[in-house]
């Protein structure tokens, strides 16, 4: 599949997330990075976002009224920056160098000089208050605009995320949005095992958030749950796989780090392509 | 020093909506006429200051200048990284204000006191480093970080504090504050020690030694021809209620080193010998060598060696 034969501005969400997963595949290949099955997994989400959920283009990257997302799991960064390619933010050629010497695009989401990301990001915890500050800032100023933060499950582990779950419910920012990417597997294990976070959506809703769970995978459902009115901070826990779409990479634990040699990257791409 | 700060901060954010107030949930008596006249720019962030400060380089993207309002190490070593991603790294229009330098909470205790702020604050890029030694410098540098843009350091006593130093409309803003005027060398310092530095001063003087003393508070942005002069005259001596350990001593240092500027120097800081100490901060300063005589003995080991 080239990806230039196409003008993918109008794409639908699925022919996107799945072009996105071909390039997340071929650059953590590439460059041998880590976490393609964290950009497999939160891929989808991030596709429908950017397929007009959310007000912002290429266009719009710098109008002061503009919706911001912010992925606040940085070291998904292959399929952020794979998804603003396809949808011409930058060049595409810049996915090729993705992580080699130079190179405008790194291993963690870094926004100087990359049009359309908003945070730069990597160390966890660092995009829901930061989120929350332009939220709120907004609201004081009746200035319109939603806030939409993509963030791991991992990131329930981190303290801001519950400081600033308290501080949005306290200023009512039904302008913030969070999108969890459930796919239960941080660092070193299952995050049942780790930290376990369950029952998550309980705890989220006794913070005074909206909650809805939904499948992370599913276009329909994501764009949906995302366009639900809401008086509170809303958060969707979008139940994911991690490694999604790649069936030797799905749910396993050494895929957050390894990367896809020359036969696992054309086995990989050939299942991507014929889903 | 505070009440000039909060007073001065009060009446720029009047003309000037974008200045936001945020406070961690500390300022009792001090930021209620902020909050009561600007209710739609103060924020009070709760005890939570790593949420807050990623909140308040939120804030300052959206066209904001936001004033992060804090004591002790709460506003700095808590929030850290939050400073050196969202703040630093993001240039983000972000003051951020510690009331309390040095033993100022002396019988507070340790977790209490701010004695390594200035070095790790110093360490990050892009960070501007402001330490007022009294009510007039307070008063001044925070007009100038009203109308600024980059992201810097307020470091403020706490109240009560002498005015040693005199106002100056047109204060450059890497001035360095000449107090006394004198032949054999100088004492740069930092903060509100400089009234133990001038009695030291007077010490001197009775024993017939003349050295300038001068307040240095855009401690970033040194004036280096003001340190070329000052090498030519004599030793240099700093004082600072701080540590020894990469902080105002050690930024004279670096800079006389990377100007190939030779002179001896000797840096006056916090000894940090018992870091369970309980007392005021008079008494916290004696223990930890921030006395006049200790401040007058290393001036005089400079001049005799």
């Amino acid at each position: 599949m080239s990806r230039d034969s196409n003008n993918f501005k109008a794409l639908p969400s699925e022919v996107l997330a799945q072009k996105a997963r071909v390039e997340i595949l071929r650059m953590t290949s590439v460059s041998k990075a880590s976490h393609v099955a964290s950009s497999l997994s939160v891929v989808d989400v991030l596709s429908v976002l950017y397929s007009g959920i959310a007000d912002i283009s290429p266009k719009t990257v710098s109008a002061i009224e503009r919706d911001i997302i912010i992925l606040s799991k940085g070291h998904a960064a292959a399929a952020l920056y794979s998804v603003l390619a396809l949808k011409e933010f930058f060049d595409a050629d810049w996915l090729n160098a993705y992580c080699s010497d130079g190179a405008q695009l790194g291993g963690h989401v870094t926004s100087r000089n990359v049009p359309g990301v908003e945070l730069s990001t990597g160390s966890l915890g660092h995009g829901l208050p930061y989120g929350l500050g332009i939220a709120l800032s907004r609201k004081r100023s009746n200035s319109k605009g939603n806030v939409y933060v993509v963030m791991s499950d991992g990131e329930c582990d981190e303290g801001t995320t519950w400081e600033s779950a308290l501080i949005a419910n306290h200023y009512k920012l039904n302008n913030l949005n969070v999108i969890i990417d459930r796919n239960r597997i941080q660092s070193l294990d299952f995050t049942e095992s780790t930290i376990a976070l369950e029952p998550l959506a309980r705890k989220w809703e006794s913070f005074g958030w909206e909650v809805i769970e939904v499948d992370g995978h599913s276009h329909k459902l994501l764009s949906k749950s995302l366009e639900i009115p809401s008086l509170k901070p809303k958060c969707i826990i979008a139940n994911t796989t991690k490694g999604k779409g790649v069936d030797f990479m799905e749910n396993s634990v050494l895929w957050h780090y390894k990367s896809p040699n020359e036969s696992e990257l054309n086995d990989a791409i050939s299942q991507v392509e014929s889903t | 020093m505070r009440d000039t700060f909060m007073e001065t901060l009060l009446l720029n954010a009047r003309k000037n909506p974008e200045i936001i107030f945020v406070t961690g949930d500390l300022g009792f008596g001090v930021v209620e006429d902020f909050q009561k006249v600007l209710p739609n720019q103060f924020i009070n962030a709760g005890v939570s200051e790593q949420a807050m400060m990623g909140m308040a380089a939120g804030i300052a993207s959206t066209g904001k200048r936001v004033f992060v309002y804090s004591i002790g190490n709460f506003p700095t070593m808590r929030c850290l990284e939050q400073i050196r991603n969202d703040v630093c790294l993001m240039n983000n229009s972000v003051v951020i204000v510690s009331v309390g330098a040095g033993y100022s909470y002396g019988s507070q205790g340790y977790t209490h006191h701010a004695l390594e702020d200035i070095a790790v604050m110093r360490a990050l890029p892009n960070m501007n480093v402001y330490v007022p030694s009294d009510s007039i410098e307070a008063r001044h540098i925070t007009e100038h970080l009203c109308t600024g843009k980059a992201p810097s350091y307020l470091r403020l006593g706490r109240s009560g504090e002498p005015d040693i130093t005199k106002f100056s409309s047109n204060l450059k803003s890497n001035k360095i504050i000449d107090i006394r005027d004198g032949k054999d060398g100088t004492i740069l310092f930092v903060g509100p020690i400089g009234v133990r530095v001038l009695a030291a001063e007077e010490m001197l003087r009775n024993i017939g030694i003349s050295v300038s003393v001068a307040s240095v508070p855009f401690v970033t942005e040194l004036d280096l021809l003001y340190l070329k002069d000052a090498v030519k005259k004599g030793p240099i001596v700093t004082v600072e209620e701080h540590s020894f350990r990469g902080g105002f001593g050690s930024i004279i240092l670096e800079t006389l080193n990377s100007l190939n500027l030779n002179c001896k120097v000797k840096v006056v800081a916090a000894k940090q010998v018992n870091l369970s100490e309980i007392g005021s901060q008079t008494y916290l300063q004696n223990q930890n060598g921030l006395d006049e005589i200790s401040i007058f003995n290393a001036v005089k080991a400079c001049l005799v060696d």
